[in-house]
């Protein structure tokens, strides 16, 4: 689960004296939003976001109703100029969970990976982490989602494994999430199978409680400090 | 009245898949039940299966899953891949028994010996993909009559009409690159049901774009929900496409009853998905229609549901 096998390894960088025209022309040529800001050695020095260039252009240029002066003075601006320096960055030991934290804690699209010399080492978008994410949840497989609820109590889970195994039936993942009474807990297992009828049964008859489909909201879950 | 036909072979029921298995012979022995007791026979055209030839399942599927897929079933191991996959040694040759079958309605419809068909066939399809069995499925069952019906009968426009409760993977799969064959499927949501594919903002890719139609329902919808979806979806996407031919997923598994998921058509509601597909190939298709069992586990109401469909396809 770490930083350095799921970012970017070919990271398109930009100078700091690089024209923004230029970086802009690039960023589009390669369909990126986010272009690390490096030194001659390698160091990241800062960044520079989609946004940023657009922000730094007059709604005359966009209309293309500048005049030439003000168009050779646009040309002139340099990356450095615009760009944010000192960005969040990871580290190639960060884990994908960080990632995810930072994320929902900075509003930043993509975080350059740096070693600890500052060297650049590769970038980290939120969509390599949804691929992550999406890995772990399974579904990029064929299979079922099944919502079962368990008492906070030891066992519990591995009779609902034993129990699914029983029946031969592999595992995509299993989720394990809290849940509105604080001594339950929700599981999630992904299922590769089309036959659920009879796991859910056998379940139903061990005393577990099936969790209605409808019912679900893996991302409205109460955080324990609300509480 | 039209000539309907109707394809069952006692050899389908040769494929055991255990003794807890959902997909088992019964569901067929429930079927052919319903019409007899219906007294429907007599005025169907009864299709007995012809085994494929191998040249139109490779039209599909790749040989090395064709021949692994063999060599698996004939040396006994009960398992295919996957614990949905249960079978027997007979599974391969009735698998082909299946496609044989579905080819020869599909030939008698082109060569207007019938006007329409219905197979009741084992195993189903939807779920197969070019090199992989999945969900019960070994061949593509639907997918295979396309490519005939494009190669031998020359046929342009193929629409498939998918109503199973699961979302058709394999199907979906196979055409999604392909402008000729549309794919329209109404089922459970993926994230609720297998296979976990079928989104609304899935159609099509490539050459196919918009060729790919899918109408995921939630879980505990009704007729309501799902007459909503086949007129604000299907119908206008076949208006636009025109088909020259209807195949058709047909599922049983969205029923109420049937524990397989969580929708709740009623026994109408199949009546009626069933006349809406016929008025669509009487519009498009000069009434070419021929559907093919996937799902549908209530062995209680799969009598009722097959005499119900008959009796559609066979109204003028
Ligand atoms: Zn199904």
């Amino acid at each position: 689960m770490f930083v350095s096998k799921s970012m970017t390894r070919k990271v398109l960088t930009a100078a700091k004296d690089e024209s923004i025209f230029s970086a802009q022309e690039r960023m589009k040529q390669a369909a990126i939003r986010h272009l690390p800001v490096v030194d001659a050695d390698g160091r990241l020095i800062g960044i520079v976001t989609d946004r940023d260039l657009r922000s730094a252009m007059p709604y005359s240029l966009i209309k293309n109703t500048c005049d030439d002066a003000e168009r050779a003075k646009l040309a002139e601006m340099r990356v450095g100029e615009i760009m944010s320096p000192d960005p969040i960055t990871l580290n190639p030991a960060h884990t994908i969970q960080d990632a995810l934290l930072l994320v929902q804690e900075h509003k930043v699209g993509a975080f350059p990976v740096v070693d600890d010399a500052g060297n650049l080492k590769g970038i980290l978008s939120v969509r390599d982490l949804l691929r992550a994410f999406v890995n772990v949840l399974g579904i990029g497989q064929r299979g079922t989602l099944m919502g079962i609820l368990v008492e906070e109590k030891v066992g519990q889970l591995k009779q609902i494994v034993d129990a699914i195994t029983e029946e031969g039936i592999s595992f995509g993942s299993v989720l394990v999430a809290r849940y509105w009474e604080d001594d339950k807990r929700a599981v999630f297992p992904y299922l590769l199978t089309n036959h659920v009828a009879r796991v859910k049964k056998k379940l139903t008859g061990m005393g577990f409680t099936l969790i209605d489909p409808m019912d679900w909201y893996l991302d409205q879950l109460p955080s324990k400090e609300s509480e | 009245m039209k000539r309907t036909g109707f394809l069952h072979d006692i050899r389908y029921l040769l494929h055991d898949t255990g003794p807890y298995h959902p997909e088992m012979a019964e569901r067929l022995q429930a079927i052919q039940k319903g019409v007899e007791a219906a007294g429907l026979l007599p005025q169907l055209t009864e299709i007995k299966a012809v085994p494929a030839d191998m040249a139109w399942i490779e039209a599909v599927h790749a040989t090395v899953y064709i021949r692994r897929f063999e060599e698996v079933c004939r040396s006994g191991v009960r398992q295919f891949d996957y614990s949905d996959n249960q079978m027997c040694t007979e599974t391969y040759d009735t698998a082909i028994l299946a496609v044989g079958g579905v080819l020869e309605a599909v030939r008698m419809v082109m060569a207007g010996e019938i006007d329409n068909a219905f197979c009741a066939v084992r195993p189903p399809g939807h779920h197969a993909e070019v090199a992989e069995a999945m969900g019960f499925c070994y061949f593509n069952n639907v997918a295979i009559a396309a490519r005939y019906l494009q190669k031998e009968w020359g046929i342009e426009r193929v629409g498939i009409v998918d109503f199973d409760v699961h979302h058709g993977n394999g199907t979906e799969h196979i055409f999604e690159e392909d402008p000729t064959v549309f794919y329209y499927s109404i089922h459970e949501h993926p994230s609720f049901a297998f296979p976990g594919t079928g989104r609304d903002f899935d159609t099509g890719k490539g050459a196919g774009k918009g060729f790919t139609k899918n109408s995921p329902m939630l879980p505990g919808q009704g007729d309501e929900e799902f007459k909503a979806l086949i007129q604000q979806d299907l119908l206008p996407a076949f208006e636009g496409f025109r088909p020259e031919v209807i195949l058709v997923s047909v599922g049983f598994d969205a029923l109420d009853a049937d524990e397989m998921a969580d929708m709740r058509l009623s026994r109408a509601c199949f009546t009626w998905i069933a006349e809406q597909l016929k008025v669509l190939a009487d519009q498009y298709a000069e009434g070419r229609l021929i559907s093919v069992l996937e799902g549908g586990y209530s062995i209680d109401h799969l009598g009722e549901l097959a005499e119900d469909h008959l009796k559609v396809l066979m109204r003028d």
